[in-house]
């Protein structure tokens, strides 16, 4: 089945079976691997993706679902340069990423979040990551990596945390 | 015993089509060339998928049928579409304004991932015994418009489901939508769930409540439904009926939570679960009970 | 000492960048042309013959190029390590549901499946065991009857050198007995004013990484075969290879350029899943790709042991501890794996980091049909602490005393001895540690103010410590040492090899930050290479938190061996002698105002052929622990530590909330603040969902939870705000005064949160987790209405109806 959709801003047309997901349309036939697979039951967020502007599950939706629509992947989240963005080299800066893997799928959901809530809440920037999972950082520094995108667009100084 | 000595771990393909009506999902339906199964945010059913329970072999997909994505006001009701997510309906200014009880419901659910793609249809299609949506809509006496070939029928959602995974729901047919009435100005709600950890949480234990006093501070009006607590989700009448028509008290509060307890046992029996449930539903039924009636909180 | 100029400063992880743009490759984003998939065929129930396997059914499925059994291998594929119990593919028996028995490789996913359906597999059942008591009675099924006879006939040496590995021989399902002595801890017991005596449990627990095991086998041309593979001991993985696959010399392992998580858990499974890609590859000629589902992974990989814990302490009626006397029961599950290590440092770490006059400590390793259960972070430590920090909590209420004091009162310090023999020589930061962390967690005001909450409340607070200390990298387990060379390589940086793995806790970052700070240079010009076998040295596994140590004191000697050499081309190039040259950072300044730059001296090096390579070994001290006499020296040194947790619990409900943690450690010298802090908090995390949430539930050897919907681990939301802090009491013999961290942040969280519920609400959990059950009721409520689970399908009991 033909698929025609906008990917990281440009159209793309991919032939697939119809039965297939996001997830591994992205991974095994666009040899997009950044998007990663932890548990495909939507459970883990390893798979996230902006779908139309919405954070999703890429292991949840099927391929034909996303005709005609626009998607954006890590791979798409790149500052002007092409080099990482604020909220990337924030994330590194921060002490965010151990392992990794639970980082495209971290930095897209925050990338939305930050999208939605220009001076989120620390209450709302948990929220807005409450469906990645990670195990290796305990989620505080990925939390002030966040923040610390946040003060920095706002032109504040400080790396401390907003309430 | 030989293979893998499990029920079908074979992969089974299926095919896809997009409905762009209620009626046209319902003639794919009806198509006896296959066996169509539908398709909206596919939370639930991708999950099944991958744990190999597919016993379809095409999948219509019902997510962008333009009369099932609407949430509009008509005539002292809230119209919900069914292939609306549980996002939309939290951040819809009709539904917090008139109906905070179900967007409580539905921001309970999951994640933000969950909520973009997961719509209340399918939250009450798939009739887990454990659905967010359903208590509230149980609580709120949503009924459901189905489009049927046979034409359009009703049926308040209590009797949707009618069971854990099963509904009464006719083959072949595709809820459009919920009507929801607005309840009175006067009306409070509660919303509680109880899960194993912070968030993204099957539910343990939920409970929806709704009420209002009448002029002379007595309770006019008085709904409570646990979720997740019994096969079919309804009303605890015993727990609304020692409320009914008295002035709120705690004591009263503390004696509709008993009731609702008993209730429950009276309805599902001893079960391996009731030992923690018999305690923790009168919590949730109390603390209810005094949001909705301006009782002080109890810490 | 001078100021450091690289460690502990900030620092960018070395690999963050490609890990936040998605450019980073893990195992399962490797790709071969002409790849094959490959899947394996698994246990369908946990204890059975096989009484017929047949795989040539599956030559013949269109797709499907290759099929293997444990036939295809050497002896078998039997391996393991303490215990040679295991198999790559299944021999004659299953054990655990998952058990490998058949894997093949094919063309697509669908004729991999359809491949393994059309095996032909007849089991006949056996009665299984799932209790480590019923285990051990006469007459209880035997999981290795091979190993039973064997050592009922003659005694089996350990394969560890310095130390007689104890065994206790043909008592069936028994695999191993250590133990600790000093004393009579009964007889004292009897003179204690004041005893405790009370049972503990703790559940096996899922590692839970976020990739799940994989490995991608390539054959070479020489007939052997090249294995990618994201595991936590390449060397380990290597001589499991060449056992099992035969052919020495022509096995090589490179680790994927980046692994997805481990924490203990990336060994075993791994080397199984890489011996079934190896020698599909070999047999089909094309690379073969294996990835496991998480069901997969959660149900045929090892897991943290469960444990049942007997705690009889008593002390003086001014609380001051006197005697010990600590049974445990592990259930090893149905192969040994690290099992009879993790129950050796748990008898080493059992009773505490206190004093004792006698202290007795015995832990049997069993064998069950419940999975099989191997090394995660803490090895045993974390299964004895969260017993033994609520005992001391207990006894300290039976003597009046705040735990804290207790603590105080009775901690080791510097010149202590352990109830082992072993006197304390270094770096002992335990009573800082506790009095650091009574001062920023408010501790004695919050204790007053929760004990005064009013009988009634129903949403209460409380506050619990727990301090614990962590014996350093592998004690007396084995050969502690790495090697470390240090080279030129591209664009003049300088490449660190080492066998060592950084599977996410920064190990390469802080070698590049050794390297820089002995050079004298900034960190960008240092590069990790990905672990090759071919290419780097044997450097033991990437366990015990052993990295900084060994592979840090590696990097140092090497990077001061490299240092020589830079002095001495820059005097050859300034015609000058080696101590007149003086280094500023990337210049080297000569007499009379000459100068060189780092840049010339290697343009120098290449053009003159002078190789910039410097090699070095480090090697722990040598230590002596007595197996049959439970006394000596197990580990040179070790790390302390206290966290204080803060809940609050609904009392109608059971939930849990934790609102603050507080973690002092001591961690002899901060390296990578960033990485360490992220170890910390990270080990909190896996230390709140062993308190709250995570229990891996076996019904009859079945695991009901095999995915992360029934599986639950911490989110973000699940956390506090955890509070971190250092005490420095420099190791002597660490890199730059540096110790270890990577798993004792785990170790005391999980009972200083049940000490804050008890505190909180009176009730006492003795048996993890703290679920809603265990907290509202007190006691956890067995699930009856559970269906067999079955690998990559779940019956739908999702709703706790």
């Amino acid at each position: 089945m033909e698929i025609r959709f906008t990917l990281n801003g440009k159209p793309t047309v991919v032939d697939v079976p119809p039965d297939t997901t996001l997830l591994h349309l992205l991974r095994d036939y666009l040899d997009l691997t950044g998007t990663k697979c932890g548990c495909e039951i939507g459970e883990c967020g390893a798979c996230s993706v902006i779908l139309d502007g919405e954070v999703v599950n890429s292991c949840l939706v099927l391929a034909p679902q996303v005709e005609g629509r626009q998607v954006i992947t890590i791979e798409g989240i790149r500052g002007p340069d092409g080099g990482p963005n604020d909220l990337q080299e924030a994330f590194i800066e921060a002490g965010a990423i151990q392992c990794g893997f639970c980082t495209p799928g971290m930095v897209v959901a925050a990338t939305v979040l930050l999208r939605k809530h220009g001076y989120p809440t620390r209450e709302q920037i948990v929220e807005g990551i409450s469906g990645n999972l990670c195990r290796c950082t305990g989620y505080q520094q990925i939390v002030e990596a966040i923040q610390m995108t946040v003060l920095r667009r706002a032109g504040l100084p400080g790396k401390e945390g907003l309430a | 015993m030989s293979g893998k000595g499990g029920p079908s771990l074979s992969i089974k393909h299926f095919d896809y089509v997009r409905a762009t009506s209620c009626a046209e999902a319902v003639a794919f339906l009806s198509d006896p060339t296959h066996v169509s199964r539908l398709l909206a945010g596919g939370t639930d059913l991708m999950v099944l998928r991958h744990k190999g329970e597919v016993h379809w072999d095409r999948l219509v997909d019902i997510s962008q049928v333009p009369e099932m994505r609407s949430i509009s006001q008509q005539d002292g009701a809230i119209v919900v579409g069914a292939a609306v997510t549980h996002a939309e309906i939290v951040e819809h200014p009709l539904i917090q304004r008139h109906l905070p009880l179900l967007a409580d419901a539905c921001h309970s659910i999951g994640s933000p991932q969950i909520r973009n793609r997961g719509t209340i249809g399918g939250n009450v299609a798939n009739a887990a015994a454990c659905a967010d949506t359903l208590p509230a809509l149980v609580c709120l006496e949503a009924v459901a418009r189905i489009v049927t070939k046979d034409g359009e029928m009703t049926m308040p959602v209590k009797d949707v489901v009618v069971g854990p995974n099963r509904t009464s729901l006719p083959a072949a047919s595709v809820i459009r939508d919920f009507v929801i009435p607005i309840p009175p100005a006067q009306a409070r709600m509660a919303f509680f769930k109880i899960g194993r950890r912070q968030v993204q949480s099957i539910s343990r234990l939920s409970l929806a409540c709704l009420g209002w006093l009448n002029a002379d501070g007595r309770v006019a009006e008085v709904r409570i439904v646990p979720g997740a607590c019994t096969p079919q989700t309804r009303r605890f009448d015993q727990a609304e009926a020692v409320m009914l028509g008295e002035v709120p008290t705690e004591e009263l509060v503390r004696k509709a939570g008993q009731a609702g307890a008993a209730q429950m046992v009276a309805i599902t029996g001893r079960r391996w679960s009731t030992p923690y449930k018999e305690l923790a539903l009168p919590a949730l039924i109390e603390r209810a009970l005094r949001k909705v009636f301006g009782l002080p909180e109890v810490r | 000492m001078s100021e450091l100029k690289s460690l502990g400063k900030p620092t960018r992880r070395v690999d963050a960048l490609e890990k936040v743009l998605g450019t980073a490759r893990y195992t399962h984003d490797l790709k071969i042309p002409g790849m094959l998939v490959a899947k394996v065929l698994r246990s369908p129930v946990p204890h059975a013959e096989i009484v017929k396997l047949d795989v040539t059914p599956a030559l013949k499925v269109p797709g499907v190029v290759a099929a293997i059994t444990s036939e295809d291998f050497v002896d078998h594929s039997n391996w393991g390590f303490p215990v040679k119990d295991d198999y790559m593919l299944a021999y004659k028996k299953v054990r655990y549901v998952g058990d490998p028995i058949a894997a093949v490789a094919a063309e697509t996913e669908d004729a991999a499946e359809a491949g393994l359906r059309a095996i032909v597999l007849e089991l006949k059942e056996l009665p299984a065991v799932f209790d480590v008591h019923e285990a051990l009675q006469p007459g209880a099924p035997i999981l290795h009857e091979e190993l039973a006879k064997a050592e009922a006939e003659e005694p089996t040496s350990g394969e560890l050198e310095d130390a007689e590995f104890i065994e206790v021989h043909g008592k069936g399902n028994l695999s191993e007995t250590l133990i600790v002595r000093q004393g009579d801890p009964l007889a004292k017991l009897a003179e204690c004013d004041v005893v405790l005596d009370a049972a503990y449990s703790v559940p096996h627990q899922e590692h839970a990484y976020l990739e799940t095991e994989a490995a991608l086998a390539v054959p070479t041309a020489d007939g052997g075969v090249t294995v990618y593979v994201g595991d936590q001991s390449p060397f380990i993985t290597l001589s499991n290879l060449v056992m099992t696959l035969g052919m020495p010399g022509k096995v090589r392992v490179i680790q994927s350029p980046h692994i997805g998580g481990a924490f203990g858990g990336k060994s075993d499974m791994v080397y199984e899943t890489a011996a079934q890609a190896a020698m599909l590859a070999i047999k089909s000629g094309r690379p073969v790709k294996l990835v496991t589902s998480r069901e997969e992974s959660m149900v045929a990989s090892y897991k943290r042991d469960a444990m049942e814990m007997h705690y009889r302490l008593g002390a003086t009626k001014d609380g001051r501890l006197r005697a010990a006397k600590i049974e445990c029961w592990a259930d090893s599950g149905a192969y040994a794996s690290m099992t009879p290590f993790t129950s050796w440092r748990a008898t080493i770490h059992a009773m505490g980091p206190y004093r004792y006059e006698d202290c007795h400590v015995d832990i049997s390793c069993v064998y069950t049909n419940n999975g099989y259960s191997g090394a995660f972070r803490g090895f045993g430590n974390t299964e004895v602490t969260a017993a033994s920090e609520q005992a001391i909590d207990e006894l300290a209420e039976m003597c009046g005393m705040d735990p804290m004091d207790f603590r105080l009162k009775n901690c080791v310090e510097l010149g202590d001895t352990l109830p082992f023999g072993q006197k304390l020589e270094y770096s002992v930061g335990l009573k800082q540690c506790l009095e650091r962390v009574r001062k920023i967690s408010d501790w004695d005001r919050k204790r007053a103010e929760y004990s005064r909450q009013p009988a009634n409340q129903e949403v209460r607070r409380g506050i619990g410590v727990a301090s614990f200390f962590h014996g350093i990298s592998l004690g007396a387990e084995g050969l502690d040492f790495a090697e470390h060379t240090i080279r030129l390589g591209e664009g003049n940086k300088f490449e660190i090899l080492t066998g060592l793995t950084d599977y996410g806790q920064g190990s390469r970052t802080v070698f590049c930050l050794i390297a820089a700070e002995v050079l004298g240079l900034p960190v960008e010009r240092f590069q990790w290479m990905p672990c090759d076998t071919d290419v780097v040295h044997e450097c033991g596994p990437t366990v015990a938190s052993r990295s900084t140590i060994l592979g840090g004191n590696a990097t140092r000697l090497a990077a001061m061996r490299l240092l020589t050499q830079l002095y001495e081309t820059a005097a050859m190039m300034m015609g000058c002698m080696v101590p007149e040259v003086r280094q500023e950072g990337e210049v080297f300044h000569g007499p009379g105002g000459r100068r060189v730059s780092l840049d010339e001296i290697i343009t120098y090096a290449r053009t003159h052929h002078i190789p910039l390579s410097a090699k070095a070994r480090w090697e722990m001290p040598r230590i002596h622990w007595s197996f049959a006499q439970g006394r000596g020296v197990p580990y040179v040194a070790y790390h302390f530590g206290a966290q204080v947790a803060e809940v609050e619990v609904d009392r109608r409900t059971g939930v849990t909330k934790v609102l603050n943690i507080y973690a002092v450690h001591d961690v002899g010298k901060v390296v990578f603040p960033q990485g360490i802090r992220g170890q910390i908090i990270g080990g909190i995390s896996q230390g709140l969902g062993y308190a709250l949430m995570e229990r891996v539930e076996f019904d009859k050897g079945y695991i009901q939870n095999p995915n992360f919907d029934t599986y639950l681990i911490p989110t973000a939301a699940d956390m506090p705000i955890v509070t971190v802090e250092f005490v420095e009491s420099e190791l002597p013999f660490g890199p730059f005064g540096a110790k270890n961290v990577a798993e004792p942040s785990m170790v005391p969280t999980a009972p200083a949160i049940l000490n804050a519920i008890y505190h909180a609400t009176g009730r006492r959990i003795r048996h993890l987790p703290a679920n809603l059950e265990r907290v509202l009721l007190g006691y956890d409520l067995k699930d009856t209405v559970t269906t067999v689970c079955q690998i990559g399908v779940c019956e739908r009991a999702k709703c706790e109806l």
